[in-house]
């Protein structure tokens, strides 16, 4: 069952006339730009969450595995004494870091609610603790400031840079996005996703081997994680442990906002589209109208309460029907 | 993993048992680890850490019982705690405790609201308001430290009988959740929602009002436990309660409160808290490496989680072979009667 | 079991047609001309019936005969739109639930209102806990336990005030239930198929409670699919179709026949479609040799082959489902070997039994079977998709299978709307569990289990899938079938292995079969016929 993206666009476009209204800027090419070039790394993670809660899990920890695999890849790329400072494959082989902490935390994210049946927000709760605390500490191994920077010319590219013309980021948000959708609407995975999503008894009982498929899931998000990451880090040109502290809210707000219910088994692509421009677009209105960081917070936890109370409405018009 | 009915009762039984062994298996390493450990003062010492906890905890068992969750209650601690800093710094301290309360209920309130009301998912409500009253908090001190007033710094330093005021205040919270718990009917409203909420609905209880209390109840012993840890602290940095939730969360279900609701008491948050805070003291005391106290932290959650979830799923499985022998049993007996007839 | 035909009786009985029950007792509840309608859709005509102090009126009917609507506007749930209600002499309008208690209307629904977590005195008392002082609102509990202990001798129940709800059986909960309901002073009892879930000994112990109601003058009305109950317990029949009462009166003038009649407007010979061919027709597609799980079942040995139906019988609790889960690899067995078509399981699990030829159709399709929420098509196709998977990244290939769900959705005459939009919720209970099978036969299993197929459907629906069931056997698929409907496995079967603790107690061929002998080999694992 789909369901419809026009409420948010129609929302998103009051909204957008209205800032307009104070701050004309709003409407131009620059804050277009700058919109899609935030979106990208966003979307990037939001579609991992998309994963996580479409078999009605939740996964809390997508920020800590940025933080962390930002400071381990750092510490490895680095100039000032990385492990594989001025090596060609320091570049390679960080990137590869960055996936595999992913990996690693999803794995251990999917035993843990698949096959422990431990609920997956305490889980991921615990894991975004420990592996956050993790990123501190080995930052401090490494240096005594509160990041590694000196980050090798050829990953500092991918953040902004272009490649044949289209921007790097660009390109990887495109392919996470056509990969993602084409998962979850055509392909065996995809339909299992939504099966142990809406009846996990009946998935089980119909041949579905419900715990692959759930520590999949966590799996992918905490790929998209690290993907993400890998952006994120280019961009800011340093390894940091709080490198997306405040994502949290975003990305599950981004996601529910768009139309993933949080009760499983719906969720797609677009939606995830749909939500990471409302967010970045509400995002880039309230810093244009010069609204200090305390009511930005206010106004995006306000927002993202409200999606989830659309979720809710929406959930019961469909039970009464 | 679970193979027999006698298998899931040891399981049950050695579940219930791990937070106490648990707690002497850290006891008796930290005292050979340290030799300041183990002694009186430091007890004590555990205790007043505690005591902020443990009420906390309380207050989140309310919640949890009914299913539900607060990820709120560090966030209403720090806009307490300000609020008590900036506005009330020459207000008595009996005073400052009782606006605090007013303040945490508040809180529940806003959340309890968005719960019961809009019927959305608690901990998407709590996690949005944990959020937003962050930002509140930090919009009404500047992201400054805030001082408390002498009154309330005061307190923590007086004693009534022997009882430090913060082990006293945290005892009284104790004894009034003691009441409403396991002597009101409010109190078997808060076990029945938790048990069957439809049930408890067509048996006329006011599932709402109910749990509306209960939110608010929990944001009232947050309050407390922030009053207390102001009072300890005289001060409330911009990080104050910062991960508190998580912690309050653990405490209550190391004490044998279920996250899936309908199960739980008031002695085993109480406990779960001095369990934490041994463990945090006892790393104080042996000189550990600050970086590691998340990591600690975060392990102590997840082993509380992965109890709770295993002895859920015993429990399940016992009750499924439990029924089914008592109707073995009935159809031996039938077999005997239509023998002899 | 008479078997002979009997003709249609649909004649509406009107309500000047007293019935023979001595009319000069004012009625404890009496229906008149209820209507109601539901977006313009009439469910109830004009229904009537009287219920005496002291009477057991048995109602039966299909799902969608108006039962449901009829308690439902007797418990507050809905308002009738004409027609009156009265209770002892008093106009009944009620709004609300609570309105239905406090006119002394108890309604023991299948799904209990126990709550585990509690003790049972608090299950009894819940909401009207005596307090200590008049302001004080803090719970006496020597008063509690006291009228707890009232309440529980009224019903005959033996359990302290203090255990756990959690420790009671079904048929002790069901009794704490009753016990609350008198609490409450109930006048009128409403049981809505009250046995369900209880052992043959506590039924007996129900029946003997609801004689002892009687006696108090308590009014009694009988809900069950189990007719062969609702005749030994009724002192009045209620019969209703199509939201209409067609019969009514007293029991001494209805069979179970007449009954079903009177209730599908067919006899009962034709519920059960003919057989073309009866008995195997091919090789052993199941064999099942000495398993065994302590404390789940025991030294189970039998086999099932290509074309044949075999049942299993039991009373609740004597193991069948369980056995059905472990053969379908849901649970684990310690010891004895399971093989199908030859093929022995070593681990079985669910995603090894269906690969290697197996389906299972549970006992509770809204939790197990279907995902509510999906469309008619994710449903029908999920245990097909890996074999329509191509390719490294498993592609589906949507379009062979729509052409697959479409020829089923015609072979087993599937009533819904297109399959990828209509949500599988909106279907009726005959459709959705036809789409339950549906799954099943995309796969072309060789042994089809199911448990309780056509458990909660009416008889017209009944019908339909029995009819399905018979067009699998009559395949060549092996048929496994747990039934707790007598007259089901004797229609349908060619064999009946009756269970009773976890074993297989007898095998009855369909030459021997005989309504008493299954009866009494459930209740009595042993000798003699």
């Amino acid at each position: 069952m789909t369901h419809s993206q026009a409420p948010v666009a129609a929302l998103l476009t009051v909204y957008v006339i209205g800032v307009a209204v104070f701050v004309p800027q709003i409407l131009s090419w620059q804050t277009l730009r700058d919109v899609v070039i935030a979106m990208l790394p966003l979307l990037v993670a939001v579609i991992g969450e998309t994963f996580v809660l479409i078999v009605a899990g939740i996964d809390l920890s997508m920020t800590a595995v940025m933080g962390m695999g930002s400071v381990v890849a750092a510490s490895i790329m680095t100039g000032t004494g990385g492990y594989l400072a001025g090596n060609p494959l320091a570049v390679p082989v960080g990137i590869l870091v960055f996936v595999g902490v992913g990996l690693l935390v999803g794995v251990f994210n999917g035993i843990c609610v698949a096959r422990l049946r431990m609920p997956a927000f305490m889980v991921s709760l615990a894991t975004m603790m420990f592996v956050g605390g993790l990123a501190v500490w080995y930052t401090s191994w490494h240096t005594r400031s509160v990041s590694i920077s000196n980050l090798p010319e050829l990953f500092r590219r991918i953040g902004y840079g272009t490649v044949f013309g289209m921007p790097i980021a660009f390109l990887l948000a495109v392919a996470v996005s056509l990969i993602a959708h084409s998962v979850l609407s055509r392909t065996l995975l995809g339909r299992w996703l939504y099966a142990v999503g809406r009846n996990e008894k009946a998935a089980r009982i119909s041949g579905v081997p419900v715990e692959r498929v759930v520590t999949m899931a966590f799996v992918i998000s905490g790929l998209c994680a690290a993907l993400a990451a890998v952006i994120y880090t280019s961009r800011v040109e340093t390894g940091t442990p709080v490198l997306a502290q405040n994502l949290l809210l975003d990305i599950i707000g981004a996601a529910v906002i768009g139309g993933v219910s949080l009760f499983g088994g719906q969720g797609t692509v677009m939606a995830a589209l749909t939500g990471v421009l409302f967010l970045t677009v509400l995002d880039k209105g309230l810093q244009l109208l010069g609204l200090s960081l305390f009511m930005v917070l206010a106004v995006k936890g306000s927002v993202i309460l409200l999606a989830a109370v659309l979720d809710v409405a929406r959930q019961r018009l469909s039970e009464s029907r | 993993m679970i193979t027999s009915p006698a298998h899931a009762r040891r399981l049950t039984r050695f579940l219930r048992l791990l937070p106490a062994i648990f707690f002497t298996v850290i006891v008796a390493a930290f005292s050979v680890l340290s030799n300041r450990f183990l002694s009186l003062q430091n007890f004590t010492n555990i205790l007043l850490q505690a005591a902020h906890l443990a009420v906390m905890a309380v207050g989140m068992t309310f919640v949890l019982l009914v299913a539900g969750v607060d990820l709120s209650v560090g966030a209403t601690m720090y806009v307490a705690a300000v609020s008590l800093g900036l506005y009330l710094s020459a207000f008595p301290a009996w005073l400052c405790l009782l606006i605090a309360i007013a303040i945490g209920v508040a809180f529940g309130a806003v959340n309890a609201f968005f719960v019961v009301k809009l019927r959305v998912a608690p901990f998407i409500v709590t996690l949005a308001t944990l959020f937003v009253g962050r930002g509140v908090g930090l919009y009404l001190s500047d992201t400054r430290m805030v001082l408390a007033g002498s009154a309330v710094s005061d307190f923590a330093h007086e004693s009534s009988l022997g009882v430090p005021a913060p082990v006293f205040v945290a005892a009284v919270s104790l004894a009034v959740a003691f009441v409403l718990l396991r002597l009101t009917p409010f109190g078997r409203y808060v076990y029945a929602i938790g048990g069957d909420r439809e049930g408890a609905r067509k048996t006329g209880i006011n599932v709402e009002k109910v749990t509306f209390a209960v939110y608010c109840l929990c944001g009232a012993f947050a309050a407390v436990g922030g009053f207390i840890s102001l009072s300890q602290a005289a001060a409330a940095p911009s990080t104050f309660g910062e991960r508190k939730e998580f912690l309050v969360i653990a405490a209550a279900v190391l004490g044998g409160t279920s996250l899936f609701g309908g199960h739980g008491g008031l002695l085993g948050p109480v406990f779960g808290a001095i369990l934490i805070q041994t463990v945090q003291n006892g790393l104080v005391m042996i000189d550990a490496d600050p970086y590691i106290y998340p990591l600690i932290t975060a392990a102590i959650i997840f082993i509380a989680v992965l109890v709770d979830s295993l002895r859920a799923g015993a429990i399940a499985r016992l009750e499924r072979r439990r029924i089914r022998a008592e109707e073995q049993e009935t159809r031996a007996e039938e077999q005997e009667t239509l023998a002899s007839t | 079991m008479r078997e002979d035909a009997h003709t249609l009786t649909t004649t509406a009985m009107s309500s000047d047609q007293g019935h023979p029950v001595d009319v000069q007792q004012v009625p404890l509840l009496s229906l008149r001309e209820v209507t109601k309608s539901f977006f313009g859709v009439t469910v109830l005509h004009g229904v009537s019936f009287d219920l005496q102090p002291g009477e057991v009126l048995g109602l039966v009917g299909q799902n969608g005969s108006g039962k449901s609507t009829t308690m439902n506007i007797l418990g507050g749930v809905h308002q009738r739109d004409s027609g009156e209600i009265v209770i002892g002499g008093t106009h009944y309008r009620p709004r609300v639930p609570r309105d239905a208690e406090d006119a002394g209307i108890a309604f023991i629904q299948q799904e209990l209102n126990i709550f585990a977590n509690l003790s049972v005195q608090e299950n009894l008392l819940m909401g009207r806990f005596p307090k200590l002082g008049r302001w004080l609102p803090v719970i006496s509990f020597r008063r509690l336990r006291e009228r707890a202990r009232q309440l529980l001798a009224a019903v005959d129940l033996q359990v302290s005030p203090h255990a756990s709800a959690s420790t009671l059986s079904p048929g002790e909960r069901q009794l704490l239930e009753i016990a609350k309901a008198l609490s409450l002073n109930a006048k009128i009892i409403i049981f809505d198929e009250p046995t369900t879930s209880l052992t043959s000994r506590e039924s007996e112990r129900l029946f003997a409670l609801i004689g002892r109601l009687r006696h108090q003058g308590i009014g009694i009305i009988y809900i069950s699919h189990l007719l062969a109950d609702v005749v030994r317990l009724a002192d009045q029949i209620v019969v209703l179709r199509d939201g209409h009462v067609v019969r009514r009166g007293p029991k001494a003038a209805m069979t179970v026949d007449d009954l079903v009649t009177a209730m599908v407007g067919r006899s009962i010979e034709a519920l059960f479609p003919n057989r073309s061919r009866r008995g195997a027709t091919g090789a052993t597609v199941l064999e099942v040799e000495r398993v065994s799980q302590p404390g789940i079942v025991r030294n189970v040995s039998f086999s099932v082959a290509e074309g044949e139906i075999v049942g299993i019988a039991g009373l609740m609790g004597s193991g069948r489902t369980e056995l059905a889960r472990i053969l379908f690899g849901l649970d684990p067995f310690e010891s004895g070997r399971v093989a199908v078509t030859g093929r022995p399981f070593a681990k079985p699990e669910p995603r090894a039994c269906i690969a290697g030829g197996m389906a299972f159709l549970t006992e509770d399709r809204r939790h197990e079977g279907l995902m509510m929420e999906g469309s008619v098509a994710a449903n029908l196709e999920l245990a097909a998709l890996p074999e329509h998977a191509r390719g490294i990244s498993r592609l589906i290939d949507d379009r062979r299978l729509r052409q697959r769900m479409s020829a089923i959705k015609e072979q087993l005459d599937i009533k819904s709307g297109d399959l990828r939009t209509t949500p599988v919720k909106t279907l009726s209970g005959g459709n959705q569990q036809k789409v339950v099978i549906g799954k099943w036969l995309l796969r072309q299993p060789k042994l089809f289990i199911l448990d309780e197929p056509t458990r909660g459907l009416d008889v017209g629906a009944k019908q339909e899938v029995n009819k399905a069931i018979v067009q699998l056997a009559d395949a060549g698929t092996a048929v496994l079938m747990i039934s707790s409907e007598l007259e089901e496995l004797i229609g349908m079967c060619d064999r009946v292995l009756v269970m009773n603790r976890g074993e297989v107690g007898r095998t009855i061929e369909r030459s021997a079969f005989e309504r008493e002998a299954i009866l009494k080999a459930a209740m009595w694992k042993g000798i003699g016929t």
